[in-house]
């Protein structure tokens, strides 16, 4: 069965990227959240396999959201997605429970392996 | 590669950002202090070194990447916030927007006529010559500097094996863990290796290991200062195979060797104490941006529609509303009972839909405000005039092909407003004013209309020299302009040939007359008007009405044909007689309430044949802003929706008219443009 994937990211572009490169990969889409308080919102409700996040984003960021999510579901497999230069807050995101991360501007190999490899994992 | 795919999308987002951008920049440049503007900017510069990246619009991304450093510094106060930083921002953000431009006319990111690599080592340059206040290896730097540190002989470990770190290996060896030198090689390319290495400390301490030392040592890994290779002695319980199945299960990890660490062959064995290697890399400060723009409020759903998509929806519609008129038209003949419930519900469901497909067009003002801050501020500058601009009304809904009409026509009075309305500063002080000029661009709603203003408290229209200028361009004669009241004379600005290039001076006049202003706004079936007194200031009002398509109209009848007249240019109507008119220099008028209003005939207007009448005449009064005339017709039919259609090329020069309309019955009606009616 495929797995479920929610893409968090404030930008609608990165989201629609994302979405193209995952759903290519044989992966389910099942949501876009568009700020860390959304990202929380739809975990609940959609309860995905794995979530791709963003770090910066309105209202609640990226660290912020990961710590949420894990309260509801600490197994929660959640990849950041990063942008150069973010190094402190990966490392922030990745001690509050993120699984692996990606880096921006990314490629859709890479993408598809950090999920791919979250996904083998069971 | 996936480029054109999701350039739409790219280019859309980009603009936004920019518009964010410039705001931002505003709201710092009032307050170098606000952080949470500071932050704001950042991470907007920040989503878009990201997806510019991602389009690999490379010099955009290394643009966007050095503002964003220079904003790092700044908000972790390791710089300083100068007027000449902001002014360099606001550049930046300037020419990103060229760039955007040339994205969007020639499909790339580089300019010929702009230095953007000097602007990018200029940023550069501020980095480089920044007040260091704290540790030397900033973040931003670490970056690109990788020292290559690694040694990497396989055989022998490459790590310095003291006493105390092999007390330790005893000591975990007699609790069950096995000791190992572990060899991490990441993939070439990879980014953010302090993290991916922490990925894998946390890997080996979430099976129970712990990691005793490495080499690199520990605090150079979090600054990136190593190469690919990381070797390191971990003591856990888990078999060599495991271990390296659960490092390499981790993405971007290149090889792993795991090999059993043998304390015998170092063993001199002394007592020292206890050490171990914590590896809780220093947190930044930068969690300050979780409360970053506040002022988004709520993320609306949206789904972004091809406008031709939308007109023709809005086409549709129209269709959809005569149809329904024709069928209450006709079935009004036959007065069946039972259709009427059936008949009263379409005509409810039409207007909810009419007004949702009118609703889907509106687009807020926002879009042609936001930008004019920033121009303001340039304007101002440039003129050496201090201004406070103030905006009002930005969420005020109006249809979207007004947005784009607009803009120029504003873009102009504001122009004015600066350029000429407010006076220096030494001007100002002199008369008693306060020193710093105030314009303010406001909308609103208002009935049917929406209506826009600007206005200034600069020095106001000055009546003797717009005279001048009028009689001058033979526009009118010095004796009849002497009998004219102000706003008469005022209104002369918007005849075409008022404003000439000689007065062109860098920012006013641009060959944009008031008259262009005045002919963008009618064309849309607006109007404008103007309001000012000397040494107060000037007030221009456009009055735009809330769409173009549908309109609400009264419809009514000469020679029996039938005209519409939109209602929200309708004052009242009112009935009267031959000996309620009066004739004032050669005008016909009527007095009504105490006011004189001038009266034409539609008859004449029109040139029809038509009989004098003798006693009661229907008489629509129009209100143009803050005039009033009224309109003989034979009847008045009644209100109904209409679809204006446009009469097409052919008539473009019949100034009377400003479309026409299919009414219920299936005739036809045209649209009175009670702007040209009366001159």
């Amino acid at each position: 069965m495929s797995k479920k994937v929610l893409i968090v990211d404030d930008a609608a572009f990165m989201r629609m990227l994302l979405k193209d490169i995952i759903t290519k990969a044989g992966f389910e889409v099942v949501g876009e959240a568009a700020n860390g308080k959304e990202a929380v919102e739809k975990y609940k409700e959609l309860q995905p396999d794995i979530v791709t996040m963003d770090i910066t984003m309105p209202e609640m960021n990226g660290i912020e959201a990961v710590k949420e999510i894990k309260k509801i579901n600490p197994d929660a497999k959640i990849i950041m997605v990063s942008a150069m230069g973010q190094q402190a807050m990966v490392i922030e995101a990745i001690q509050a429970g993120a699984r692996d991360f990606i880096v921006k501007p990314f490629q859709p190999a890479r993408v598809i392996e950090a999920i791919k490899k979250l996904a083998e994992e069971g | 590669m996936m480029k054109d795919e999701y350039l739409g999308v790219f280019i859309d987002e980009t603009r936004e950002a920019i518009q964010q951008m410039n705001d931002v920049l505003l709201r710092i440049e009032q307050n170098m202090e606000d952080m949470e503007a500071i932050n704001e900017l950042f991470r907007i510069l920040h989503t878009l070194k990201g997806m510019a990246g991602t389009m690999e619009f490379n010099t955009m991304m290394t643009l966007c990447h050095r503002m964003e450093n220079l904003l790092d510094e700044i908000r972790n106060g390791r710089m300083l916030l100068t007027e000449d930083i902001v002014d360099r921002l606001f550049k930046g953000a300037d020419v990103i927007e060229h760039m955007l431009n040339n994205i969007v006319e020639n499909g790339t990111d580089e300019l010929e006529d702009i230095d953007v690599k000097g602007l990018i080592s200029e940023f550069e340059e501020m980095l480089e010559g920044k007040v260091d206040l704290s540790e030397p290896a900033g973040k931003a730097k670490a970056e690109e500097k990788t020292v290559p540190e690694s040694k990497g002989e396989a055989e022998e470990i490459p790590i310095e094996i003291t006493d105390d770190l092999l007390h330790v290996i005893n000591e975990a060896k007699e609790k069950g863990f096995n000791p190992y030198y572990v060899k991490v090689s990441l993939k070439e390319g990879t980014q953010l290796k302090a993290a991916r290495m922490y990925l894998v400390f946390h890997k080996i301490e979430d099976k129970g290991g712990e990691i005793l030392r490495t080499n690199p040592p520990v605090e150079d890994i979090e600054d990136e200062k190593f190469d690919l290779d990381v070797d390191m002695i971990v003591v856990i319980k888990e078999s060599a195979e495991e271990l390296s199945k659960d490092i390499t299960s981790i993405a971007d990890i290149d090889k792993v060797v795991v090999k059993e660490f043998e304390p015998e062959k170092f063993q001199a064995g002394k007592e020292v104490k206890k050490e171990k290697i914590e590896e809780k890399p220093e947190i930044e400060k930068v969690t300050a941006s979780k409360k970053v723009d506040r002022r988004k409020k709520k993320i609306t759903q949206t789904v972004r529609v091809d406008i031709e998509k939308l007109d023709t929806l809005m086409n549709l519609m129209g269709e959809l509303v005569i149809a329904r008129s024709r069928i209450v038209e006709t079935l009004k003949k036959y007065n069946i009972k039972e259709v009427d419930e059936s008949l009263a519900q379409l005509s409810r469901i039409t207007l909810d839909l009419q007004n949702i497909v009118m609703k889907i067009r509106m687009v807020p003002i926002a879009y042609v405000f936001n930008r004019f801050p920033r121009m303001v501020r340039d304007l101002a500058k440039q003129m050496k005039k201090e201004v406070n601009f103030v905006v009002e009304g930005e969420e005020t809904e109006l249809d979207r092909t007004f947005v784009e009409e607009i803009g120029d026509p504003l873009l102009h009075l504001l122009r004015n407003a600066i350029d000429h309305g407010i006076e220096p500063k030494e001007e100002r002080v002199a008369k008693g004013k306060p020193p710093v000029g105030t314009i303010v661009l406001s909308a609103r709603h208002e009935g049917n209309n929406v209506v826009i203003e600007v206005s200034d408290d600069g020095r106001g229209l000055d009546r003797e020299k717009i005279t001048r200028r009028a009689v001058e361009r033979g526009l009118i004669d010095e004796a009849k302009a002497a009998t004219l009241p102000d706003e008469k004379i005022f209104e002369l600005i918007f005849l075409p040939g008022f404003s000439t290039k000689e007065e062109v001076t860098e920012v006013s006049g641009r060959g944009v007359g008031m008259d262009v202003v005045k002919n963008v706004v009618e064309s849309l079936n607006g109007n404008v008007s103007i309001e000012s007194q000397k040494d107060k200031g000037t007030k221009v009002t456009i009055r735009l009405p809330l769409t173009l398509a549908i309109i609400q109209a009264l419809l009514v009848k000469v020679n029996d044909f039938v005209y519409a007249i939109p209602i929200a240019t309708i004052d009242s109507t009112l009935k009267i007689t031959k000996e309620d008119i009066q004739v004032v220099q050669d005008q016909e008028v009527v007095v009504i309430r105490q006011e004189v209003i001038p009266i034409i005939k539609l008859w004449e207007v029109l040139q029809l044949p038509h009989e004098d009448v003798e006693d009661s005449m229907n008489v629509v009064i129009i209100r143009m802003g803050n005039k009033k005339y009224g309109i003989v017709v034979d009847t008045l039919i009644g209100q109904d929706d209409i679809v204006i259609k446009s009469l097409g090329k052919l008539f473009a020069d019949v100034k009377e008219f400003s479309g026409g309309a299919v009414l219920g019955d299936g005739s036809i009606a045209l649209i009175l443009d009670v702007a040209n009616l009366m001159v």
